[in-house]
């Protein structure tokens, strides 16, 4: 068994990334991210593997994008106002099947905004700006032994269906140290020798493109991704229940304030009150089906994020009903704390709900 | 007509979807001849991207991927670097138009060179958006006509055009810089040499390698391909010299 460590979340995810492999990185500065670009440069370039400091983002995916169509395994971390300059080549890249892990430690914006704690590239991860019927897979850690989990994991997701991931990391996660077990990667490798441009030894030669000037072959090509995706989110999608099987009130949330929320949860059962937790731990592919079951029985699904209501719009369609479904969130800003969320819930229940 | 030998690196059911006329198909031709020559075909993957250029997977017998719009040069690094630290080495090369290589993705051009990225790059600099039909790219000529400079290219309104092969000179890491042309037999034999001198410059690890090739676009000039060729012969050559700008081997 190996021993707890105190880590920082983004060096957790760079340490993680090495750990499982990642034999390319290409990066470009922003916070809060940094941290992950800084510890990569020395441990690759010790080992001998691929670093560059890129000109710009725009660069660093683009590089990802040749590592991983030589069957690499590749990272790039970012954030926020600079993952919307790699919104191309993600689009490309779902095109061309290749597996690139995208690290995005969130920011506030729109824009410049600052470096302040957001979670608001909900729907820049799940929707994207690409052209396109694509989908990147996404997931969500809460907790710094959660960044490595789901490193090991983005990166065998990506592997697996040859799509890009992305780990979407608030800026306080990537920034805030908690004791976590740096375990072995549990992941099977997978081959990639039949797709790997590696040179045309032996074999036919290979070629890499999204262009295709054949109608019939594009419509071909893009319904065999969406075959994909739908077995992307039969298999893949994931998230946490936290006392919802007899719960009246959902409350929804993602990233590491499910964790505040899930203190909420706690009080709000020791005063009787039946609350639950429902944290999506893959935001694509979302759990409509698993949210959907548990809100049948509830009253109130409140959905709490650190943005103005970008899960919400899932969570919605998750339950199916806009009824009984309400929002607490503030755009940035220090996290919400227990206390606000208990009294924000406790308003809505007290205009919504004379009997609870 | 009668076709004697294609080169092996070329694709044997494939045939060029160019405009007739042309240098893109004379262009491939001699890179493919280039691959045979120097035994590269199994060692080799190509970066092709937008443009005239993309097709380039189609033609060419070896290893390809497409780029975004631009983007050829930081896609190669991402390939050579990977096999690098897989502990392969592999030759790597993209083919470019001038608005890719020299507009859109000047940025990735010119920090490839400036970085001394081991690979090749080869633009065809034809002075226009050619498969967008013609308009005003970053080499458009002063003077020039296209669909959007009707009136011609002027300092004022357009601002002046780039010289591709000696801003690459012009950075450290560049090992070679040179641009050739292919209006004539003579052009083409030294075309073929200088590509061959890129190519070596990678095989010996020298650092970035670079040729523009200075191109006719038959169509969008909408001139003749003879009549399109002697315009590079007795106008564009004067504007963009066919000339070894840089030769580290040299020194």
């Amino acid at each position: 068994m190996k021993e707890k460590t105190l880590l920082k979340g983004n060096i957790a995810i760079a340490k993680a990334a090495l750990n499982c492999g990642c034999s390319c990185y290409f990066g470009y500065p922003i916070t809060p991210q940094t941290e992950i670009g800084e510890y990569l440069s020395f441990e690759m370039q010790k080992n001998n593997l691929a670093y560059v400091c890129a000109e710009s983002e725009i660069g660093a995916i683009n590089m990802a994008l040749g590592a991983a169509s030589v069957g690499a395994k590749v990272m790039t971390s970012s954030s926020s106002c600079a993952v919307s300059l790699m919104q191309e080549t993600l689009s490309y890249a779902c095109s061309d099947e290749l597996p690139i892990v995208l690290v995005n430690v969130m920011r506030a914006g729109p824009g410049q905004g600052y470096i302040f704690p957001s979670q608001g590239d909900y729907n820049q991860t799940t929707i994207g700006g690409g052209n396109g019927d694509y989908h990147i897979i996404s997931l969500s850690p809460s907790s710094v032994q959660e960044c490595v989990d789901m490193t090991y994991k983005a990166f065998y997701l990506a592997q697996k269906y040859k799509n890009p991931t992305i780990l979407l990391v608030d800026g306080l996660l990537g920034q805030t140290a908690e004791p976590c077990i740096l375990f072995d990667n549990p992941y099977k490798e997978i081959d990639n020798s039949s797709w790997a441009l590696t040179g045309a030894k032996n074999r036919p030669s290979r070629k890499i493109h999204s262009l295709e000037p054949s109608q019939n072959k594009l419509n071909k090509h893009i319904l065999n991704l969406k075959n994909k995706y739908d077995l992307i989110e039969k298999n893949e999608t994931d998230y946490e229940k936290y006392m919802c099987d007899d719960a009246e009130i959902i409350l929804t949330a993602f990233g590491s304030l499910a964790r505040a929320v899930k203190a909420v949860v706690n009080s709000f059962r020791e005063k009787g009150l039946k609350a639950g937790l429902f944290r999506p731990k893959t935001l694509y592919p979302f759990p409509y089906d698993a949210l959907k079951k548990i809100a049948s029985q509830a009253k109130a699904i409140i959905d709490i994020e650190m943005n103005l209501g970008q899960m919400l719009r899932d969570v919605k369609l998750g339950v199916l009903s806009d009824s009984k479904v309400y929002f607490i969130g503030k755009p940035t800003g220090n996290w919400l704390k227990k206390e606000e969320i208990i009294d924000s819930v406790e308003n809505i229940l007290k205009e919504n709900y004379a009997n609870i | 007509m009668q076709i004697f030998s294609t080169p092996k690196s070329i694709k044997k059911d494939s045939s060029f979807s160019f405009c007739p006329g042309c240098d893109h198909g004379i262009a491939v031709k001699l890179v493919a001849q280039i691959i045979d020559e120097m035994n590269l075909q199994d060692k080799t993957i190509a970066i092709a991207s937008s443009g005239c250029s993309v097709t380039l997977y189609n033609f060419l017998d070896v290893d390809c991927i497409e780029s975004p719009h631009g983007r050829a040069c930081a896609v190669a690094t991402g390939v050579k670097r990977a096999h690098k630290a897989n502990g392969k080495e592999m030759f790597v090369f993209t083919y470019q138009g001038d608005g890719d290589f020299a507009s859109i993705g000047l940025s990735e051009s010119l920090h490839s060179a400036l970085r001394g990225e081991n690979i090749t790059a080869i633009c065809i600099n034809n002075t226009n958006y050619g498969m967008t039909g013609g308009q005003l790219g970053p080499t458009t000529v002063l003077g020039q006509i296209t669909t959007t400079s009707p009136m011609g290219r002027n300092i004022e309104y357009h601002g002046f055009p780039i010289k591709t092969a000696e801003h690459v000179a012009l950075c450290e890491g560049s090992a070679f810089s040179a641009r050739v042309a292919l209006y004539d037999i003579k052009n083409i034999i030294n075309a073929k040499k200088q590509i061959k001198k890129a190519f070596e410059c990678q095989l010996k690890g020298y650092g970035f390698s670079f040729v523009e090739i200075l191109s006719n676009c038959p169509t969008n000039w909408k001139l003749s391909p003879l009549d399109s060729h002697k315009k590079i012969e007795n106008e564009l050559s004067k504007i963009y010299p066919i000339k070894v700008f840089k030769d580290i081997t040299n020194d």
